[in-house]
């Protein structure tokens, strides 16, 4: 199958499941509250007849339930979220502002997740039942069993306020203004602009949150890296590799891991997600301004429109990593091209 | 989204012969001891009313924010609550509640699965369609918002977690009752005519819900987590509740009283990691590659 097929076919099943996600969304927004305008508007508003009316009108609310969701989605494909409750914003102003800091902190974590579990899945399945191999595996089952909180708690103890290594919360120290704004992402914009401090800062405040995600997302590619390479190294052409007298470590890495990074990386659109919806917690303890530590101070105060906005904008970058994991697929696995 | 995936069915019958069963837990240590922990957890939860040294809510101002020490073996809280009583009595609202969230899940899920994959079709096809909408959900923050909706207390934390997370149970069910169809004790409870309802709920059932079950045990450590995860956010008991997510999340505004946050933070780590290794050593023993 050329690649433009295969990338066509994939979008095709993207645009269903981008509608589905809006459908769901819909449902729980308008469905699920006993009244959606008091879970809508703020509580000043709600005596104001006035108000009330306007709400009603623009969301079609006294509408049969699939006008209202025509309503819905005209609304938010001209990036209609509804007003936060909380910070009296559009709430597609306040995700666009936020997102860049999630970004930032995702794929640093998402990096040293691959980094950690890759490292130990390896290590893992090549002394397998070994000492190592216990270490590793109880390693990784704190990685999916401590609640990241208490990790980032402890993170922050040990190696902020006892060691002083890293930075604490927040994302730039008190006294340092922040790069100009290109990305969004503060590293690459103090890169851009040549601001050294502020690159050594904002990459030191980096560090905690970015450990705190990352090993727990490690703990999960730990386990898949160990389990695929040790069926992969039971395979014939390894046992051919190791004939032609290849040295072990070429074996391992080179003929052994390629092919068993295939299922980790089918996995990375899933982990993405998944760092995204953890960084709620880990956000919220680190002061981190993303879209993370809005959804927790949106939930903490009932502001109904702005915890649906997140989850909706998670869900969509989950289809489109998905999307992208399954064209990067296609360069991995060449099976995909003869099907 | 979830971390665990179903299992694929096992292709051995989950019920072994007793011996092999205790040769199988003496090459997984880790089931007894993680069920060692669980055990203890819930003894001491049950008992809690009687072992705790102080009620959870009696408050003892002026003993606030003591480290541990003899008279309050793990320190007190901001109004002089006692850490230890108030993280035996959290046993009693995080284990039911994750309990909960599985078993409505293994039922509800089992049911949804059952007739889908049962009818087939066009309702198979639908349900599947569905159920991948849930997954590209985040987790944790379809829940923030189902609870935010209903309002914050533990029963909507427990209805949210059920709504996030069924999916996983109707796709295992589906994928079990699709193999199990074709069974030939299928075809003859037909030919003796059995309608539909009868095949699905005395046939297939017993025949599909070990598995289910299975699932369910390795799944509770996330229920847990994210149960704790919702009540650290404010959205599940009330604040004075001496449940663990809450006790952290107040916890972290007395960041240097570290007794606050971290004996109920463990309290979470070490169950949630009690279940995990049950979970994966039960994993590891039906899995015939790995014996």
């Amino acid at each position: 199958m050329p690649l433009y097929k295969y990338v066509l076919r994939r979008v095709l099943f993207a645009v269903p499941l981008v509608l589905g996600i809006t459908v769901v969304a819909f449902l729980i927004a308008n469905a699920v509250p006993a009244d959606p305008i008091n879970a809508n508007l703020p509580q000043s508003a709600l005596g104001n007849e006035r108000l009330v009316a306007a709400f009603r009108e623009k969301w079609g609310l006294d509408q049969p339930l699939h006008v209202q969701y025509l309503t819905y989605l005209g609304n938010l494909v001209q990036g209609d979220m509804g007003v936060s409750i909380r910070t009296n914003n559009p709430v597609f102003d306040d995700l666009r502002q936020f997102l860049p800091a999630t970004v930032e902190l995702a794929t640093v974590a998402i990096f040293v997740g691959l980094l950690l579990g890759v490292t130990f899945g390896i290590v893992s399945a090549v002394w397998r039942n070994s000492v190592v191999d216990y270490a590793v595996r109880v390693l990784a089952l704190i990685g999916v069993s401590f609640p990241v909180f208490l990790l980032a708690l402890i993170g922050l103890t040990v190696l902020h306020a006892q060691l002083g290594w890293v930075a604490g919360p927040g994302r730039l120290g008190f006294l340092l203004s922040r790069p100009p704004h290109v990305t969004g992402l503060f590293t690459v914009d103090a890169l851009l602009a040549g601001q050294w401090a502020t690159f050594r800062n904002a990459a030191s405040h980096l560090v905690l949150p970015s450990l705190v995600l990352g090993l727990y997302v490690s703990g999960i590619i730990a386990r898949i890296t160990r389990s695929s390479l040790l069926e992969v190294l039971y395979t014939d052409y390894i046992r051919t590799a190791r004939a032609k007298g290849q040295r072990e470590h070429a074996v391992v890495l080179r003929h052994g891991l390629s092919n068993a990074l295939i299922p980790v990386v089918t996995l990375l659109g899933v982990l993405y997600g998944n760092l995204l919806a953890g960084a709620v917690l880990t956000e919220a303890i680190f002061a981190w301004p993303g879209i993370g530590r809005y959804a927790y101070r949106a939930a903490t105060s009932q502001d109904f429109p702005a915890i649906m906005g997140v989850s909706m904008l998670i869900a969509f970058i989950y289809v489109v990593a998905n999307f992208i994991v399954d064209v990067l697929y296609f360069f991995l696995d060449p099976r995909i091209r003869y099907v | 989204m979830s971390l665990i995936t179903p299992p694929a069915t096992p292709s051995t019958p989950l019920t072994v012969r007793r011996g092999h069963r205790l040769r199988h837990l003496r090459r997984h240590p880790e089931i007894v001891v993680g069920a060692l922990v669980v055990i203890a957890w819930i003894v001491l939860s049950l008992l809690a009313p009687w072992i705790a040294p102080y009620h959870p809510l009696e408050q003892h101002i002026a003993d606030r924010l003591q480290p541990p020490n003899d008279t309050y073996r793990l320190g007190t809280d901001e109004l002089g609550r006692d850490i230890l009583s108030r993280v035996l009595y959290g046993g009693r609202i995080t284990i039911p509640a994750g309990l909960a969230v599985i078993v409505i899940n293994s039922i509800f899920g089992w049911l949804i699965g059952a007739v889908a994959g049962f009818v087939g079709g066009i309702w198979d096809e639908i349900m599947m369609r569905v159920t991948e909408l849930f997954m590209a959900f985040p987790t944790i923050i379809l829940a923030m918002a189902v609870t935010a909706a209903l309002g914050p207390d533990i029963r909507n934390a427990v209805i949210a977690l059920v709504i996030v997370r069924w999916t996983n149970y109707a796709r295992l069910t589906r994928g079990l009752i699709i193999e199990a169809k074709t069974n030939e004790y299928v075809e003859a409870a037909r030919a003796l005519g059995a309608k539909n309802p009868y095949l699905l709920f005395r046939t297939l059932l017993p025949n599909s819900i070990a598995p289910v079950v299975v699932y369910g045990s390795l799944d509770i450590g996330n229920a847990i987590l994210l149960f704790a995860g919702l009540s650290f956010l404010g959205l599940g008991p009330e604040p004075s509740s001496p449940e663990w997510g809450r006790m952290i999340s107040i916890g972290i505004h007395f960041f240097d009283q570290w007794w606050m946050w971290l004996f109920p933070g463990l309290a979470i780590a070490s169950l949630v990691m009690a279940f995990n290794f049950i979970g994966d050593g039960l994993r590891d023993m039906l899995d015939p590659r790995t014996r």
